[in-house]
């Protein structure tokens, strides 16, 4: 079975659950080239999930993924390592090896998959990180780094190995308004120039908004609006009304958790 | 389950007594013992399938840096704890069969005594004790915060085998090291015991030395170094494994560390000991 040529990535009827918990129910998802395609959801809703399933990393129950043409549920190790290589992410807590300095934390990839020579290596760090207004801080460990720099460095590293599709969980998460508006402004900037298509996952509106080329919202483990911008601003669903506005009343408390806090 | 009794302590006068339950128990420990066995013995093969299959792409399956770096923690580092703990050790064995032996007097039987003790089996023994307390805990915590920090899933995501990448250096470094170590700890325990020798018994030091010589056999040492070798492995492997598959953040870190310390200390003394039963049964002599 192969995917359509024109999509970057394709979730066919995925279903997904850890233990007891139902977390995607049949999710089928298109992430068309040089789409910056939010994905919004409540915590726990499956987002991340997605992110992971795309790369391999899990596997879902049933339902099949796609990356370009490769079938990534039934690839075996070697090729999933090939095909990881085309694919950039971006983690919520930024993911980088503590270990390691930030010029070697973007450099890793490449050390480790090119036959690049170091000079080629520190042209391509150096780069990357002038992308993202980090070519000064090669030296520091990410101890010394604050949030917004960690997500910087991050990005750099998702860049080195030019891939086709990055994926961002949480970029934004637990930055301040401003870093979050620079976060957001490098997301765009680097996926038009590098032409890269994106999927982010957040739950930040406002950054939603202002990254997002399309928008789909996973409710309940199903995709329940999958659309422009403009599309879930005027959306008639109250699912998707409560979660824009922050709104308690509404369906999505009834019965969970949160609304018996509430009360 | 078939108890009704509401009462604690009648609940749990019939779960000890009642013998399925018992049996059902002992059945779930053998399961999840041999589940884990099971998972140790893939988690081992899968991290030597992935460096061979490296290799074979004709790259270097890790950074020799990386090697060495372990290799400088794992043993440079250790050679002061190793060294002290055989040197004590050593003295105390040497006073006390000594003193024993000099009532028949067969007291020259001690340097020898020691030495093949050590070679045999207390230096790959503490050796591996002492780098699983050391080491396998520093490895475990090491590995388990990478896992808890998604370090060890971004380095997949990158489409770098995690296991080549972060298990085979660490493995290898153990698996080289362990008989350095023990060949220093055996030095430092026939050195303590000539010391003794000389101070308590009268013998000169290049005497000792000559005993030690006349009473080690090339198979002490060879089986020295193949015990050794395990626990290098053992250690690693337990170490790796245990770092990998932490759960449930700092919590399960520690919970971790305290397994994989306890695990591999039992396992290689069971090992140990297995291994000296098939060695009598084949080199009786």
């Amino acid at each position: 079975m192969t995917a359509p040529s024109s999509h970057v990535a394709e979730l066919r009827d995925v279903k997904m659950q850890f233990d007891e918990k139902k977390v995607l129910d049949g999710v089928s998802l298109q992430v068309n080239p040089l789409d910056r395609l939010v994905i919004m959801g409540q915590s726990g809703s499956g987002k991340s999930t997605i992110l992971r399933l795309i790369l391999g990393i899990l596997q879902p129950n049933a339902g099949s993924i796609f990356f370009k043409q490769f079938e990534i549920t039934r690839l075996r190790r070697r090729k999933l390592q090939q095909v990881r290589r085309h694919i950039g992410m971006v983690y919520q807590y930024s993911a980088l090896l503590s270990s390691r300095n930030v010029r070697d934390n973007v450099a890793l990839p490449l050390e480790e998959l090119t036959d690049n020579s170091r000079d080629e290596i520190d042209e391509i760090v150096d780069a990357k990180l002038d992308l993202v207004g980090m070519k000064d801080s090669k030296k520091l460990m990410p101890s010394e780094l604050s949030g917004g720099m960690k997500k910087r460095v991050s990005l750099a590293r998702s860049l080195v190995m030019e891939p086709e599709l990055i994926l961002f969980d949480e970029p934004v998460a637990g930055l301040d308004p401003v870093i979050a508006s620079v976060i957001d402004e490098l997301i765009i900037s680097l996926t038009e120039k590098s032409q890269v298509t994106s999927v982010i996952v957040t739950h930040e509106m406002e950054s939603a908004f202002r990254i997002g080329t399309r928008m789909a919202m996973i409710y309940q483990g199903k995709i329940i609006e999958d659309g422009p911008p403009e599309q879930f601003k005027q959306s008639n669903n109250p699912v998707v009304a409560q979660f824009l506005s922050g709104s308690t009343e509404g369906p999505i408390l009834e019965g969970s958790q949160d609304a018996i806090a509430t009360k | 389950m078939a108890n009704t009794h509401t009462g604690t302590g009648a609940q749990s006068e019939t779960l000890s007594t009642n013998p399925v339950v018992v049996v059902r128990g002992i059945g779930q420990l053998g399961r999840s013992f041999l589940r884990e066995v099971g998972a140790m013995f893939w988690f081992i093969a899968h991290t030597l399938d992935e460096t061979i299959d490296r290799v074979r792409q004709g790259r270097v399956p890790f950074r020799a840096a990386s090697f060495f770096q372990h290799t400088e923690r794992a043993g440079v580092e250790s050679v002061p704890l190793v060294g002290l703990v055989s040197f004590f050790l050593g003295l105390t064995m040497a006073l006390l069969t000594g003193y024993q032996l000099e009532r028949f007097g067969t007291e020259r039987l001690v340097p020898g005594l020691v030495a093949i003790g050590f070679t045999r089996e207390l230096g790959p023994l503490l050796t591996g004790i002492m780098l699983a307390a050391r080491i396998g805990a520093a490895f475990t915590a090491e590995l388990g915060t990478m896992k808890v920090s998604e370090e060890v899933e971004a380095i997949e995501a990158m489409g770098i085998g995690p296991l080549r990448f972060l298990v085979a250096p660490r493995m290898l470094a153990l698996f080289f090291l362990m008989p350095c170590l023990s060949t220093i700890s055996n030095i430092a325990a026939i050195f303590a015991s000539s010391l003794v020798c000389r101070a308590y018994f009268n013998m000169a030091f290049v005497y000792s030395i000559d005993l030690v010589r006349d009473a080690l056999l090339i198979r002490d040492i060879i089986t020295g170094i193949l015990k050794s070798l395990m626990f290098g492995l053992i250690i690693g492997g337990i170490a790796c494994y245990r770092g990998l598959t932490v759960n449930g953040g700092a919590a399960g870190v520690g919970a971790a560390t305290t397994s994989s310390v306890v695990t591999a200390i039992t396992v290689v003394i069971g090992v140990d000991t297995l291994y000296n039963t098939i060695y009598t049964i084949f080199f009786p002599t």
